[in-house]
């Protein structure tokens, strides 16, 4: 099975929950868990081959050139991490189904979490920095769907908004640093990066590119400073919580860290930042996690302080530091995802996480109670439970290192104070909780969960035993590969078992031990202690920094931003002009390939048409009606334009557009404002003469220099291939809907959806007709004039038949789709004069969007077709065939594809005209028909 | 010939940039059909002023007389005036709903709608 | 000979033309300029047929066609607006 199932899975299985009964709710939770569980599958199928110490990778190549590739890479590190996220995501899709009340949206809930996971799976398995970064961004966006989930409370919205800042800032400096990255190595295969040895250290740019990738992984895993947005993050539900803070989301930011150890490492600077960014962060989060009376507080202090403790060791440089980093990694996600999903028993059954009110809850739920103190007690490190073994590694290496030169001892000193606060907190968390008197103010009696709610717990507290007793057994192999990966091949022996005999680090482990006991015990001073600071609340002073960042954004957007399309025009022609300055005092006007050709008298006769009047509209713009006529004119000469200069088809369109954007024009003028704004003021005015001026000057210019120099065209092979090739001898016709089929089809889809925009945008829009026109005379009351009534009927027939003799030649002479659909729907829009919509109505049910989806259709089954022949999509196909009657004729695909573009445009050109038609419902003076 | 095409062009384009620097709404949608036009006169200029020669295949040859028409710009712009029409008229009526929105018809006034 | 003569009319469709077109910018009112712009239409139809003839192509015959038919429904539908300032109703 090939790894990419294994993003692609969980990538599929985010629409697979809103599939479901949302009323069924075993249903949605089993049906979210199917596609997960097949990726572990497929996961467990490939792990032999990786703990043996093989990288499995599959790599698509899309455009190498600039090193972008599809490439998915697996080797000892993500398999430990993909193990991690798809366990506890199958756990936690167990635990949510009763978490969730009947009310929270179960299968938007299960979606968000599914691609969440995916994303999650997605930056550990990427073979590519690049395509890592953006499964990185996913997960913060997703994230912040998960946090927000109960978007109607402040606190989660505020929460994710917090989040995504945070996180989406330090995604942003990781971008920079892997473009360096790439810069540097000249790829962003990370097989290529992880190969380049110690080409990056060595590098000038190492202290921004470590800078820029160390503030993408601190902010995603909350290391000092950007620690604070975590606590915040807890107003999730608590199966979020439990996934994220444990397993998922802030480890993404070690699994960075350790995915660069190999390149990144092995500089001071990285020793340095490193540890005493863990340093700090373990200490102020054990610290601060002893004063929450909130458990989740607790929780996700304990949690900063865990991650504080995993940066550290990898800070530190030595090889078992980054395995004991790993180790802790595997450790802390199974008891803290336990402890969270605990806290969301209690949560559930009592209504309030806050300690000072939940007491006694052993005589309640003492299965509860049995789990979650197994749990905490590994949290504390106490012997036989896994927390013990990768703490006590912790120990061990804080002695070993030298990170920071002479004052090294201070960091032992630290992790035995920071091992104690750990026991103190996790002690309050059972105490406090399960003992310690009565509950006070309950609203309700707290009792045990439903059966099933605690299975994910139960698990998890298994695995926390049988991995503190036999580590070797069940994680040794793991921790070995992921090492490997790591560490690149140099492995150190790793003491996996739970007696190491009488030595130091179990000496600091028995002092955390005592001296967390006597904490607690002298909690009450303490907490004195503490009451005489001050609580910051990081969501206020958050969104006072935010405050004066957009205050401040917005300040320097007043100066140059003036919020006029007329200003944005303005600065538009004034920067073309400055950039086109100097290539054009540079620039000869008279190229070398000057022909003179005879100026005749209708070119001469064309060019004033446009150039009068086009003039005439600019005088006259301030009669509207007289304007849209010249701009008519102006079509119409354009039209003739491409006529005279060989280009038939262009005409044909050129003149149907002509009409058809005429009638849109009166539809305009008739719904857009009648009254027209006072005349500019006279400096205005010469500034934009001015202006225009100027544009025009250079375009003139420019097209000028541009015909006067020789043209190399690149259309000989669409001449050359046409009747071969194509089919067709209408070398245009060819081009569009073989050639050039794919450009083509995207044209009608934009113009399908510019149609389907002009539909949504109409509904509901009401107008009202002025009783008099612009002079003030009153309109005509006849309707419908029989003339015109009797006209616009006969030309139908006519037009269709023109408009189907143009579509039928089009391959072979001016003609095709395009021109055939305008005709088309000009035709029709006459009856829509002639008649009005109720006319129209009666006889003919006009579905104009099924047109454009029918059109759209045929056009992209003919290109699929192609596929049957085992060709490239719209590949084109011609024969010729005799019939008795008709004599030899030819039958092209393009010819099918050419009836999609027809149907597309005549459905939105109809869509469009019909739809701004149809708006005046009510009129406001009364009218009697005669 | 060339120098009266660039001329023209010119024109167009001035006038175009002077209509959409007015405050109208009904002059800016004017100014989008003379830009449009105008853009479409340059692409087409690109390609040289051929006379008499459309890019028309000899049926029995099936090769191009001499000196033909280049057709990929036709193509190009034959799909533009299409398109621009489909814009012209999203735009219209998009800036229709703004106006519903600010009643006004004077550009200037609409920046109010960002609050 | 059938060369000159449609030379000949391309001038007079030509002079026809520029008067039409003054018509069209003097007014002086909206119904002069409507009729004066159908007059422009048809007389575009003349001047792309005598170039047809003039080049021995009838490749041009079905750009006259269309001004014909459409040029048509342009000028029925400004009239529509003059008369009742909503084109389709």
């Amino acid at each position: 099975m090939n790894i990419a199932w294994i993003i692609v899975l969980p990538l599929l299985g985010v629409i697979a929950p809103l599939l479901a009964n949302p009323t069924r709710r075993n249903q949605v939770a089993w049906i979210t868990a199917v596609l997960p569980f097949a990726a572990l599958l497929i996961t467990l199928y490939h792990a032999p081959a990786i703990l043996a110490g093989e990288v499995v990778q599959q790599t698509w190549y899309w455009i190498p050139q600039i090193g972008l590739t599809l490439s998915f890479r697996m080797d000892g590190l993500a398999l430990l991490f993909t193990l991690l996220i798809l366990g506890i995501g199958l756990l936690i899709i167990l635990y949510a189904r009763y978490y969730l009340s009947s009310k929270d949206p179960m299968g938007r809930f299960y979606s968000y979490l599914i691609l969440f996971m995916a994303a999650m799976l997605g930056i550990v398995n990427s073979g590519n920095l690049l395509q890592m970064w953006a499964f990185w961004e996913l997960t913060s966006i997703s994230s912040f769907l998960l946090i927000g989930f109960w978007s109607s409370t402040g606190k989660a919205r505020k929460g994710a908004r917090m989040a995504l800042t945070i996180t989406g800032a330090g995604g942003l400096a990781l971008l920079a640093g892997i473009l360096l990255i790439g810069k540097v190595v000249g790829s962003l295969e990370l097989e290529a990066v992880l190969n380049s040895g110690r080409l990056l250290v060595e590098h000038q740019w190492y202290p921004v590119i470590l800078a820029l990738v160390l503030i993408g992984a601190f902010t995603k895993s909350a290391q000092f400073p950007f620690h604070f947005w975590l606590p915040h993050a807890m107003s999730a539900p608590t199966p979020v919580s439990a996934y994220l803070h444990s397993a998922t989301m802030v480890k993404a930011g070690i699994f960075l860290l350790a995915r660069m150890f190999p390149v990144l490492s092995g500089h001071d600077a990285w020793f340095v930042t490193v540890s005493l960014v863990g340093l700090a962060t373990l200490l102020l989060g054990a610290y601060t996690a002893l004063f929450k009376h909130d458990l989740k507080g607790l929780l996700a202090y304990s949690t900063i302080s865990h991650l504080g403790l995993i940066t550290l060791l990898l800070g530190m440089g030595t090889e078992l530091a980054a395995v004991a980093a790993l180790f802790h990694i595997v450790n802390h996600a199974v008891f803290k995802a336990s402890l969270f999903m605990g806290v969301g028993i209690i949560d559930h059954e009592t209504g309030t996480r806050d300690m000072r009110q939940i007491n006694g809850l052993f005589k309640y739920m003492p299965h509860t109670a049995v789990l979650c103190i197994v749990a905490a007690l590994s949290m504390a490190g106490v012997p036989l439970l896994n927390g013990f073994l990768s703490k006590e590694m912790f120990f061990a290496e804080t002695l070993e290192q030298s990170a920071i030169g002479a004052l090294s001892w201070l960091i032992p000193l630290l992790a035995t104070i920071a091992g104690a606060l750990s026991v103190a907190y996790s002690l309050r968390f059972i105490h406090d909780v399960f003992f310690n008197g009565e509950p006070k103010g309950l609203k309700k009696t707290p009792h045990e969960p439903p059966r099933y709610m605690r299975i994910p717990v139960e698990v998890l507290v298994a695995l926390c035993i049988l991995v503190g007793i036999f580590p070797a057994l069940l994680v040794g192999d793991l921790l070995k590969s992921a090492g490997v990966a790591v560490l690149g091949g140099t492995l150190p022996y790793i003491p996996l078992y739970i007696w190491h005999g009488f030595n130091l680090p179990l000496l600091m482990s028995a002092l955390a031990l005592a001296g967390g006991i006597g904490i607690y015990a002298r909690r009450k001073v303490l907490f004195q202690f503490q009451s005489h600071f001050k609580e910051v609340d990081a969501n206020e002073r958050f969104d006072a920094w935010l405050y004066q960042v957009i205050t401040f954004i917005r300040r320097i957007e007043a100066l140059i931003d003036k919020r006029s399309l007329q200003y944005y025009l303005a600065w538009l022609s004034v920067a073309l002009l400055i950039l086109l300055a100097a290539p054009l005092l540079n620039l000869s006007l008279v190229g070398d390939n000057v022909v003179i050709t005879p100026l005749t008298a209708e070119v001469w006769a064309g060019t004033a048409l446009i150039a009068i009047a086009a003039l005439a509209t600019v005088v006259n713009n301030r009669r509207r009606l007289f304007a849209a006529l010249l701009i008519s004119i102006v079509g119409l000469g354009v039209s003739l334009a491409f006529a005279r200069f060989s280009a038939p088809d262009l005409a044909l369109t050129q003149i149907s557009v002509e009409v058809i954007t005429t009638i849109l024009l009166l539809l305009a003028l008739f719904f857009l404002p009648q009254t027209t704004p006072k005349e500019s003021k006279p400096g205005r005015l010469l500034r934009d003469i001015g202006l225009a001026g100027i544009f025009g000057g250079i375009m003139a210019t420019l097209t000028y220099a541009m015909l006067t120099r020789p043209i190399e065209t690149i259309s000989d092979y669409f001449l050359a291939n046409s009747k071969t090739g194509g089919g067709g001898t209408n070398v245009v016709n060819v081009i569009l809907v073989d050639f050039r089929g794919f450009d083509t089809f995207g044209e009608i889809t934009v113009l399908g959806i510019a149609a389907l925009g002009i539909y949504k945008l109409t509904a509901g829009m009401r107008l009202f007709l002025p009783a008099t026109n612009e002079d003030g005379l009153p309109w005509s009351r006849d309707k419908y004039p029989l003339i015109l009534k009797q006209v616009s009927q006969s030309i139908l027939p006519l037009a269709l038949l023109i408009s189907a003799y143009i579509f039928l030649r089009g391959h072979n002479l001016p003609g095709g789709g395009f021109i055939a659909g305008l005709i088309t729907a000009i035709a029709i829009v006459q009856q829509y004069i002639g008649h009005g919509n109720d006319w129209i109505q009666k006889r003919f049910y006009a579905n104009y969007v099924g047109f454009i989806a029918a059109g759209l259709s045929i056009a992209l089954l003919t290109g699929l077709g192609s596929w049957l022949w085992q060709k490239p999509f719209l590949t084109s196909w011609f024969d010729y065939f005799t019939w008795p009657v008709f004599g030899k004729f030819e039958l092209a695909s393009a010819m099918l594809f050419d009836l999609g573009v027809y149907l597309t445009v005549v459905g939105a050109a109809m869509l469009i005209l019909a739809k701004l038609g149809q708006l005046t419902v009510v009129e406001p003076y009364s009218e009697k028909e005669d | 010939m060339s120098a009266l095409m660039a001329v023209a062009i010119g024109i167009l384009f001035a006038a175009s940039i002077y209509m959409m620097l007015r405050r109208s709404i009904v002059k800016l949608v004017m100014g989008l059909i003379l830009l449009s036009n105008a853009a479409n006169l340059v692409i087409f200029t690109s390609a040289g002023l051929t006379s008499g020669a459309p890019p028309l295949l000899d049926a029995a040859t099936k090769q191009p007389p001499a000196g033909v028409a280049d057709p990929l710009a036709q193509a190009l712009i034959l799909t533009a005036i299409v398109i621009a029409f489909g814009v012209l008229a999203f735009s219209v009526v998009l800036i229709h709903r703004a106006n519903e929105v600010v009643q006004t018809d004077d550009l200037d006034q609409m920046k109010e709608t960002d609050q | 000979m059938l060369d000159s003569i449609v030379y000949v009319t391309m001038g007079f469709i030509g002079v026809a033309m520029v008067g039409t077109f003054w018509r069209l910018i003097k007014g002086p009112t909206i119904v002069d300029r409507v009729i004066a712009m159908d007059k422009l239409f048809v007389y575009s139809i003349g001047l792309i047929l005598c170039l047809g003839m003039a080049e021995h192509t009838s490749l041009y015959y079905e750009a006259a066609l269309l001004i014909a038919t459409l040029g048509f429904i342009s000028t029925t539908a400004m009239c529509k607006y003059l008369l009742r300032g909503d084109i389709i109703e």
